[in-house]
């Protein structure tokens, strides 16, 4: 598929130098710093990016909570806290803390918005408000918000929340309190509870990543890899251990030249039956009588509503039975009394027919993309054939596999062309991108046809041909990639 | 933690029969069930409401692990309010779901009930039937919500007009809740509640 970018370079380049460099260039995003800052400028979508796993990740955030602990001189559990609520941004959290401690504080949940009342404990003995057993007072705890409970209660509430998923959101128990309990009260009171404290653990790890935002789970099915980038854009990334590939803003299917946005807001149009409205108003009218919605599916004009047996005219909505045998009549009358209900549905009509259009491009790139699995075993089969019957060694028919791949990457930028085409205002803009879109679209129908013919001689012409529709494909971008 | 459970309720069911709550006759509560895992409660309509003068009947279930976790809470009696389901008696507020908080008690959750019945929230709807009502057409809310007191909880306010279109409904062969239902979905329009009835 379009994204198995990390396997086309090891396809290409692991042994044989037949790979051409201009594809080299494209295929390894991860080259050396010489080339990078050059593949910035020609590579529209060029993207730095790292694949870390769960120990770096892990090691990169106490980093962070370890500086911060040493400058502001607190503890790194209250660090984590600022941190978690601070979006991990180490300055923001100086900057404020230096400014206004105690408003930090607030705001993170450490301390209660209103200074507790001190409560002076009159006897050694109090009573727990959560089991209501009488206790010594030294077996009592608070955070600082100073509401009271027996340690017994606090483990079980930590138990009773850590279940139910819930770790860096763990809150007092009292009543309307907001105070959150840290990191290192809620360990201190598992401290016998090892499967506990794991689960709390990795639940605090996985919201430390979510609200972290230069770090990014990969979506891919059982992959524990974190991808790191210091731009939070909507560009391409690729997990390097299972290869799925998604955009780093959104976390969805990559979608260039369309923004997170639009392709939202594309995705949720076709998949909710805002269409079928559409399709409904466009198709169907209202019986005049029972107001039952009806389908016309044949050429008469006379319908009878199956609900109510009503006869009626399609054209004017009027009582058949006063049509007569005068049928044109109504066309006649029809016009004046009802050119706004009709312009209604003239709109209707135009604007689901635009829908369609975008829609059935969108839907038969994606299909092809589908595939495209299928293309590339076809293939194999092919050039096994031609191997075995001596036309050429498997290394001089690689060079079809890249064509493959381009081929699967350009026609998956053409299916993302047709959202952004179709929120686009008209104007000289839109001229110009469905200008280039046609041009891609040309140059890819006719790569498909080479990549599905090509002989060992055709060589030259379909490296040609591959050039052509990855520089339309770039050109694209690079004039309509607005990130 | 069950035993934390059970003395927790035996407390409280003590602190709510003490309440002054209780001396106002606002709200009530009794044991189903010996080992306290289940009770019932009730509430009085607020005055200044569509609800005054009904009483409420509330199913209390209290869990295991109780007060870690809220009490399961439910209306038994049946009620028209955004709210709360008027078909299972589902509750929506904050305090019996994410908002808990151990320190509360059986207490705190029927004088919250009462104030939801003072302050509905239709953008947080548990019915959204009655909740578009609401929005929409506030005195055909209050009018619906008002019978249905009168007819389930023994409010006091009577309306005719209500009674004598179910009674039309319920000569066509309609059961009476359902009547009562399908008339207040449609804002008592006799006409299209009796279409939705038989299509």
């Amino acid at each position: 598929m379009a994204t198995s970018q990390g396997n086309d370079s090891d396809m290409d380049c692991s042994d044989n130098e037949d790979c051409y460099d201009d594809y080299n260039d494209y295929y390894n995003d991860d080259n050396s710093d010489g080339e990078q800052l050059d593949m910035s400028k020609t590579d529209p979508e060029y993207f730095d990016y790292k694949c870390l796993s769960e120990e770096e990740v892990e090691r990169l955030l106490n980093e962070t909570v370890e500086s911060l602990s040493n400058r502001l001189f607190i503890s790194p559990s209250l660090a984590k806290v600022l941190l978690h609520s601070h979006e991990w941004n180490s300055n923001e959290v100086i900057c404020k803390y230096k400014e206004n401690p105690q408003q930090t504080l607030i705001a993170a949940k450490i301390d209660p918005p209103t200074p507790s009342k001190s409560i002076i404990v009159t006897s050694t003995y109090l009573s727990c408000p959560v089991c209501i057993t009488t206790l010594n007072i030294d077996k009592f705890i608070k955070l600082n918000c100073t509401h009271m409970f027996c340690k017994d209660c606090w483990t079980t509430h930590f138990e009773v929340q850590i279940a139910q998923g819930i770790s860096t959101a763990i809150s007092c128990m009292a009543k309307d309190c907001v105070v959150l309990a840290p990191e290192d009260f809620v360990l201190k009171h598992l401290q016998h509870k090892t499967s506990i404290r794991e689960k709390y653990q990795h639940f605090t790890f996985r919201d430390y990543v979510k609200s972290h935002p230069e770090l990014r789970f990969c979506p891919g099915p059982n992959c524990s890899v974190i991808i790191c980038s210091r731009e939070i854009k909507a560009k391409r990334v690729v997990c390097d251990k299972c290869n799925t590939g998604f955009c780093f803003k959104c976390g969805c299917d990559y979608h260039a030249p369309t923004d997170c946005q639009v392709i939202k807001k594309w995705l949720t149009k076709c998949a909710d039956d805002s269409e079928t409205a559409n399709y409904i108003s466009a198709h169907t009218k209202d019986c005049p009588k029972c107001h039952i919605c009806i389908e016309k599916n044949g050429g008469c004009n006379h319908m009878q509503c199956s609900n109510c047996k009503h006869d009626f005219c399609w054209m004017c909505l009027g009582d058949w039975k006063s049509h007569g045998s005068e049928y044109y009549e109504c066309s006649r009358y029809r016009e004046n009394p009802n050119i706004a209900h009709e312009s209604a549905h003239a709109q209707a009509r135009e604007a689901l027919k635009k829908y369609l259009h975008y829609y059935e491009r969108w839907e038969n790139h994606s299909k092809s993309l589908k595939l495209e699995e299928q293309t590339l075993e076809k293939l194999r089969t092919r050039i096994n054939k031609k191997v075995m019957s001596g036309l050429g060694t498997w290394i001089d028919w690689q060079y079809l596999f890249t064509a493959a791949n381009l081929l699967a990457k350009c026609r998956y930028t053409l299916q993302y062309t047709y959202p952004f085409a179709y929120y686009m205002d008209t104007g000289p803009r839109k001229e110009l991108f469905e200008y280039q879109q046609a041009q891609l679209e040309a140059e890819i129908e006719n790569l498909s046809w080479k990549v599905e013919r090509a002989e060992t001689t055709d060589r030259g012409d379909l490296e040609n041909q591959m050039d052509i529709a990855e520089k339309r494909r770039t050109t694209l971008l690079k004039d309509f990639l607005d990130v | 933690m069950a035993n934390i459970a059970a003395q927790r309720i035996k407390r409280e069911f003590k602190e709510v029969i003490k309440s002054e709550e209780v001396a106002k006759c606002a709200i009530k509560l009794e044991l189903v069930d010996d080992n306290y895992t289940e009770l019932r409660g009730e509430i009085a309509g607020p005055p200044d409401t569509a609800y005054e003068g009904g009483n409420f009947l509330l199913e209390i279930k209290v869990p295991e692990t109780y007060p870690f976790n809220p009490p399961k809470v439910r209306f038994m009696t049946r009620i028209w309010h955004p709210n709360i389901s008027s078909v299972t008696g589902a509750i929506c507020l904050d305090i019996l779901k994410d908002q808990w908080a151990a320190a509360m008690t059986l207490r705190t959750v029927l004088l919250s009930l009462q104030a939801l019945l003072s302050a509905a929230e239709p953008d947080d709807p548990q019915d959204a039937v009655v909740a578009r009502q609401y929005k929409e057409n506030l005195e055909m809310f209050k009018l619906t919500a008002r019978h249905w007191t009168n007819v389930y909880a023994g409010g006091p306010n009577v309306n005719p007009e209500c009674d004598e279109k179910i009674k039309r409904l319920i000569d066509m062969g309609i059961e009476e809740h359902q009547a009562r239902v399908a008339l207040s979905s449609y804002n008592w329009d006799l006409e299209r509640a009796t279409e939705q009835l038989f299509s």
